[in-house]
């Protein structure tokens, strides 16, 4: 009985977790476009920052070129650096 | 020559012929310079994500050129000495798009390659269910 606690500590639950997956490798989008509004703001949360990879999923290439395409759409005021 | 896309944002309260004044002075300076125009769009009137010079809107316009740096520094040189434009912006595209083509082009390339392959172990496996 107690070896299985020890082998299972509190907190870890046993359920099924659902690999995420990077949305531009799936789909196949090789460039990110900083014009594309409807595409990075799936990636800039409410309070306007940009969504981390732990999260969205996004492979680091990916998150480099989203990272770089949402910092140019806030330069042309096409997303908000801040929210209120 | 390397290709450029310059996007700017016009104050929506100018009218629509000065904003085809501005656009005739810019491309008169790339066209002059030795640059090539390849795409001029007017996207139009659209919310700004913030406040620039007390407007909450602005009336964008998307120049897509082939063009050198000295051509780009005056194009940047003119943008901010007009009142009416509000902000500019001016991105290389070129080192994307050719980035973006690579990519393409080896995924091709590696879908040729494994649509083979199926294919053969395929009938392999089919030659062993039938012995």
């Amino acid at each position: 009985m107690k070896s299985v606690k020890e082998k299972r500590p509190a907190g870890q639950k046993q359920y099924y977790r659902r690999k995420k997956v990077c949305k531009f490798c799936v789909e196949r989008i090789d460039s990110i476009n900083y014009k594309d509004v409807k595409l990075l703001s799936q990636f800039v949360p409410e309070r306007a920052k940009i969504m981390p990879r732990r999260i969205s999923g996004v492979c680091s290439q990916h998150q480099r070129l989203l990272n770089d395409a949402i910092k140019k759409a806030r330069n042309i005021a096409l997303l908000p650096f801040s929210t209120e | 020559m390397r290709n450029y896309e310059i996007m700017f944002i016009v104050n929506p309260m100018t009218p629509e012929e000065e904003i085809d004044k501005i656009n005739g002075q810019l491309e008169s300076i790339i066209t002059s310079g030795g640059g090539k125009i390849d795409k001029l769009e007017k996207m139009g009137k659209r919310r700004l994500a913030y406040e620039v010079d007390k407007q909450r809107e602005g009336y964008y316009v998307l120049f897509a050129i082939g063009a050198n740096g000295d051509i780009i520094k005056e194009c940047e040189r003119r943008l901010r000495v007009i009142d009416a434009v509000i902000k500019y912006i001016t991105v290389r595209v070129d080192e994307e798009v050719r980035r973006s083509e690579k990519i393409r082009a080896f995924r091709q390339k590696r879908a040729a390659r494994r649509g083979g392959k199926p294919g053969a172990a395929q009938t392999q496996h089919s030659e062993e269910a039938m012995q």
